[in-house]
């Protein structure tokens, strides 16, 4: 006998049932989909792990104070809390949850929410009792917006909402002749100063700095999808009339010669560099603009974003709670409490977002102003909020508003017409969807 | 006494000399390799296999998929992304390569000099490859932008303002150019190195025979440097094949506008990540970038040595 071999062979026969054990124990991991941990319903103990999306930064001592509170409350739970940088959340949600390790409560957008629940690694809290019995605490708008299309439930808790008015800058709206004081509320209008705007200008000056965007096409009034979200609709004959539109616009000048490529944060910059004259934002812009653009914060005007549907789009944010998870009654319990009436109002009052829970909207707070700017944004914002929807369909993935994206692109460069494009763009999306 | 002395040197050196055979066990080799081949495993070989399986199946992020044969592939030849990423892959390679070859050179052959404050040019020279590739693709976005420097420059003497970011074709162009100025610095340190070992007689004698720069430079420097020149347009055309950041910095996420711009490693980025990623499909355009990095390789320094073997007849003669 060769003497490696041997060796090979007294290596690898104590291997063997090492071998078979991990693979069992590896089989134990994995429930199929089923759901494993504790029980929903059972005692309020153990460690669990919290995660929020980018929010370290500035809001530390807040959530180190809500963990403390929660403790104290339930003396038997341990809360780890951790937070993940904005850029590639998803990326890092995907991985965990491939690898079992999602935390116990975990911060989501529902189109996040959407492939992870699918993928049954999220607690369908509308088939839980124990955390169905909070939903009327939350605004109607709120749990909808956190409801799945297909997966029958919420998966996760309302938490903060976001919507933004759109700024513009009336000291271009001056020199172009327009009344500063009557900005665009309709599409109509929009296009209407915008042609304005880069006539008078000579071209120099730029209305927009982006591309519309699907939550742009929902605003006009576009149907973006079948009822039972399996089909894209967004080709119909209105979408087609908003690209034509946004076409115009771009041949004369309207759009920003960059707008093709740019991202939210660019837009953001040639709005403060005073190289465009619309901007959506929110009111933590307004900071930003007092400290980097002085002279653009003195003619800063604030309206609504067009829209043509009487219901402004809104950015929702939630909490869900992991279904294999080990202690899901303290992640439930939790999850509920970060996202209670007081504690969400609380959090609303350090950072510019909205509670989603029931009745916080009428706190003077929210309905008074109280003569600075950031407070006629808040009270303007939480008025548009009421009847507001999430006009993002969940099950649109990245990939799929990236082709939007590049179609609406082409259109705009005159590569393909606006129905053309429209069309290949549903059509991919389309394939996409069939596959998922 | 002294005979147990002896006894007891007598089994000292019986078991160093057993401790030596087993030090020299054929398994040795193997265990001390252990370490290595265990994390090559872990961190190559194994995602490697992974993404060679994956490239038939129709997995996803969170799905592990099912086997599905050639489809990935089928797919990849109706995809019209897929194309557009292999031009510009395929022209970054064609237009990057000569200059990563020939400017580091030539700016190896400056710097070789031994002149008084030569360090300092080899240091500014070295600066773009220590640089944070994000942060200098930022200052390019930046002098770049239609109000940027460059355009500034250009309205200065009359021309009018070009959109560098906003066309294309010039983006692409422009994301070649930081590929080049980037990597200038790190391809002059291997050409100091192999200009090192180019003897001064040659050029002394090419000099007397009264060969000029250019002469000495096309008979003596290059041939000399002739294997360093393809191992330098080996590492460039994969690297160049393969490029990723300075497209995405230059063209954003969706790669330019309408996404001309697109490299087939951001097709894998785009189409892998996030939580709904397409991982076989991914994995798909993954093994083919592998399979023409690979052959690409092969391609120029079979080249080299094609040229080398003809010098060698030349030399013979």
């Amino acid at each position: 006998m060769h003497p490696s071999r041997g060796v090979v062979r007294r290596t690898v026969r104590p291997a063997v049932p090492l071998l078979a054990l991990a693979l069992a124990l590896s089989a134990c991991g994995s429930d199929g989909g089923g759901g494993g941990g504790s029980s929903a319903d059972g005692r309020i103990e153990g460690r669990i792990t919290f995660q929020t999306w980018n929010l370290r930064a500035g809001y530390k001592d807040y959530f180190e104070s809500l963990v403390k509170e929660f403790e104290e409350k339930y003396p038997d739970v341990t809360v780890k809390w951790q937070d993940q940088p904005a850029e590639h959340y998803a990326d890092k949600l995907g991985a965990d949850a491939a690898a079992g390790t999602l935390p116990d409560v975990v911060n989501v957008s529902p189109d996040l929410s959407y492939p992870l629940a699918k993928a049954g690694v999220l607690l369908n809290l509308d088939k839980e009792p124990v955390a169905a019995k909070f939903k009327g605490e939350y605004t109607a708008e709120a749990w909808r917006g956190n409801t799945l299309p297909g997966l029958d439930g919420a998966y996760a808790f309302p938490w903060y909402l976001t919507t933004g008015p759109l700024f513009y800058n009336k000291a271009l709206f001056r020199d172009a002749g327009l009344d500063p004081e009557k900005p665009p509320r309709t599409y109509d209008e929009l296009f209407g100063a915008a042609a304005e705007l880069s006539r008078r200008s000579g071209g120099r000056t730029a209305t927009l700095a982006g591309t519309p965007a699907i939550e742009d096409f929902g605003r006009y009034g576009v149907r973006l999808m079948d009822e039972d979200a399996t089909r894209f609709t967004y080709n119909e004959p209105r979408g087609v009339e908003l690209l034509t539109r946004y076409k115009r616009l771009h041949d004369e000048g309207g759009l920003d010669p960059q707008a093709l490529t740019s991202t939210p944060e660019q837009a953001g910059r040639k709005f403060l560099e005073q190289k465009v004259a619309m901007n959506p934002g929110g009111a933590n812009d307004l900071a930003n603009f007092r400290k980097n653009a002085p002279s653009l914060y003195r003619n800063l005007g604030i309206t609504d974003a067009p829209n043509n549907t009487g219901k402004p789009n809104m950015y929702v944010m939630g909490l869900a709670v992991n279904r294999n998870g080990k202690h899901k009654a303290a992640a439930i319990a939790f999850a509920h409490f970060v996202t209670d009436r007081k504690n969400q109002e609380a959090f609303a009052h350090r950072v510019a977002v909205f509670p989603s829970t029931k009745g916080s909207l009428d706190d003077p707070y929210w309905t008074k102003h109280d003569g600075t700017d950031e407070g006629r944004v808040r009270v303007a914002s939480a008025k548009s909020l009421k009847g507001a929807v999430n006009y993002t369909p969940v099950v649109m993935s990245d990939e799929m508003k990236t082709i939007l994206r590049n179609e609406v692109a082409k259109a705009l460069q005159g590569k393909k017409s606006p129905k053309e494009a429209l069309d290949d763009a549903v059509a991919q999306s389309d394939r996409l969807l069939r596959r998922k | 006494m002294a005979r147990g002395d002896m006894a007891r040197n007598d089994t000292a050196r019986r078991d160093t000399a057993r401790r030596g055979v087993r030090l020299h066990h054929p398994a040795t080799p193997w265990l001390l390799l252990l370490p290595g081949l265990g994390v090559l495993a872990a961190f190559s070989l194994f995602p490697f296999l992974t993404t060679v399986h994956d490239a038939f199946t129709d997995a996803r992020t969170l799905v592990p998929g099912q086997w599905v044969g050639l489809r990935n592939f089928r797919d990849m030849l109706h995809d019209e992304q897929f194309w557009v990423a292999l031009r510009n892959s395929a022209l970054y390679v064609v237009l990057v390569v000569p200059f990563t070859v020939l400017l580091p050179l030539l700016l190896a052959l400056l710097v070789h000099k031994r002149l008084p404050g030569m360090g300092f040019f080899r240091s500014a020279f070295y600066t773009p490859v220590v640089a944070s590739v994000v942060a200098v693709a930022l200052i390019w976005s930046w002098m770049l932008d239609d109000r940027g420097l460059v355009n500034g420059i250009l309205k200065a003497l009359g021309a009018g303002p070009v959109s560098f970011l906003g066309d294309s074709w010039l983006l692409l162009i422009s994301a070649m150019a930081l590929t080049v100025w980037k990597g200038l610095g790190y391809y002059m340190v291997i050409y100091l190195a192999a200009l090192a070992n180019v003897p001064r007689e040659l050029h002394e004698a090419a000099a007397v025979d009264g060969a000029g720069p250019l002469r000495r430079f096309a008979s003596v420097t290059v041939p000399a440097v002739r294997s360093t020149m393809v191992l330098v347009g080996a590492l460039s055309s994969v690297s160049a094949f393969k490029v990723f950041s300075e497209v995405f910095l230059l063209a954003g996420p969706t790669g330019g506008p309408a996404g001309e711009d697109t490299t087939l490693v951001m097709l894998v980025q785009r189409t892998g990540t996030g939580l709904d990623g397409r991982v076989g499909y991914a994995s798909a355009l993954s093994l083919v970038i592998f399979v023409i990095a690979l052959l690409l390789m092969l391609l120029v320094l079979r080249a080299g040595r094609g040229g080398d073997a003809a010098e060698r007849r030349e030399e013979r003669r």
